[in-house]
């Protein structure tokens, strides 16, 4: 295990801060019905997408040299999984959905959906198959880690929520 | 009372309507029997490893042959502007939500109870012998599967690719309740009691119907008036 960067940790940590960001923006966004809220959402929502891919990727690049195999359902592994899924699926709902005060309700309404699911897919995963027990010391490296990838996740999201909303993407509509 | 009462008047039509029309139970069947055959094909059909992974099999019967009844949920109000008319009525959306998953539960039920015994003959499962703890796994996963994916039918029915949204967004929100069912599952069609080990899950399936239902009842207002 010396000498490996062990990304995951952070990258994972970012990732649920983002959707924790994307839960509390759709949060607002349902009380207020501020725009600029469900912009936020949707880019938190994107950022916990990206960073939650990149500790899945590292998590199997430090399985695989513990187990010699690519995937394994880790509970870790699955849950990311999952979770990866089911804020893909508030993404996908936004692109589908036509007329804007009504995609940003939905969307809301299903990030806090995913979002109550979180913690019982992380319990379930667990329970289900338990898993390799890897070192998840927080080491003073680990923790430059996460604050870069907080900085670099909190850039992305407020670069996206500025972005003006696709209304109408290009042979999508 | 009178919220249960009009959740009865709403889950009474939506049974009716579909008791004449019996689209959504015959495709839904049909569904789930073909599910079935292209299993065995898959694997051998009475061989002792398929017993092991028929809990698995069976929900992923029951979540394919479901989604289809559930689909037809809200897309029934479609058709002569129904929908308008049933958020116009002086009901809570909560209510209409409540009748609408109540009907569908009950439709899903009877399409599982159905094809249960066609499960068990086809792979030589001996379901029969621990029947009321199954029946309560299966009603426990079923209303899971209804909540979810009745406010999934109430989101996408104005959207475009509908049918295919709602397993899409149905069946990843499901994975707690779909494990726990299939575990059960698994260990009850095994002969097995529910022992402390499985109490867990059946404790997070009660735990995942209450949180589901709480917030779709709390949030479904806000997807109808949209």
């Amino acid at each position: 295990m010396r000498g490996q960067v062990l990304c995951y940790i952070p990258f994972g940590a970012t990732a649920a801060l983002a959707a924790l960001a994307a839960l509390i923006a759709s949060i607002v966004f349902l009380r207020t019905r501020n725009f600029r809220f469900d912009a936020l959402a949707r880019a938190a929502t994107e950022t916990a997408l990206v960073f939650l891919a990149g500790a899945i990727a590292d998590g199997c690049f430090v399985l695989h040299s513990a187990l010699g195999k690519w995937w394994t359902w880790d509970p870790r592994l699955t849950a990311a999984l999952v979770c990866w899924l089911l804020f893909a699926t508030c993404l996908m709902l936004r692109q589908a959905v036509e007329e804007p005060s009504r995609r940003a309700a939905f969307a809301a309404v299903w990030t806090v959906f995913a979002s109550l699911d979180v913690p019982l897919v992380v319990a379930t995963a667990a329970w289900w198959k338990p898993g390799v027990a890897l070192p998840v010391v927080w080491t003073w490296p680990r923790f430059a880690l996460l604050a870069v990838s907080a900085i670099l996740a909190a850039l992305l999201t407020v670069v996206r929520a500025r972005r003006p909303a696709a209304s109408h993407p290009e042979g999508a509509g | 009372m009178r919220f249960f009462r009009q959740v009865g008047v709403i889950a009474a039509k939506d049974l009716r309507a579909e008791l004449r029309t019996k689209e959504a139970i015959n495709s839904s069947l049909a569904f789930a029997l073909v599910i079935l055959l292209m299993f065995s094909f898959a694997f051998d059909p009475l061989a002792d490893t398929t017993r092991e992974i028929s809990g698995g099999l069976l929900w992923i019967v029951f979540a394919f042959a479901g989604t289809l009844v559930l689909n037809r949920s809200f897309a029934r109000e479609l058709p002569n502007d129904c929908l308008d008319g049933l958020i116009a009525a002086p009901l809570s959306g909560a209510a209409l939500f409540l009748g609408k998953a109540c009907a569908s539960f009950l439709l899903v039920l009877g399409v599982q109870l159905v094809s249960l015994p066609v499960f068990g003959i086809f792979y030589n499962v001996p379901w029969t012998r621990q029947f009321p703890e199954l029946l309560l796994v299966m009603v426990l996963g079923t209303w899971g599967l209804t909540v979810v994916g009745t406010i999934s039918s109430a989101l996408t029915v104005n959207i475009r690719l509908r049918e295919l949204m709602l397993p899409m967004l149905t069946y990843p929100i499901l994975f707690p309740a779909l494990l726990g069912a299939m575990q059960l599952t698994a260990t009850l069609v095994a002969g097995n009691p529910i022992g402390p080990d499985d109490a867990g899950w059946l404790k997070m399936m009660v735990g995942f119907d209450v949180i589901y239902t709480a917030v779709s009842l709390a949030l479904v207002e806000t997807i109808l008036v949209a």
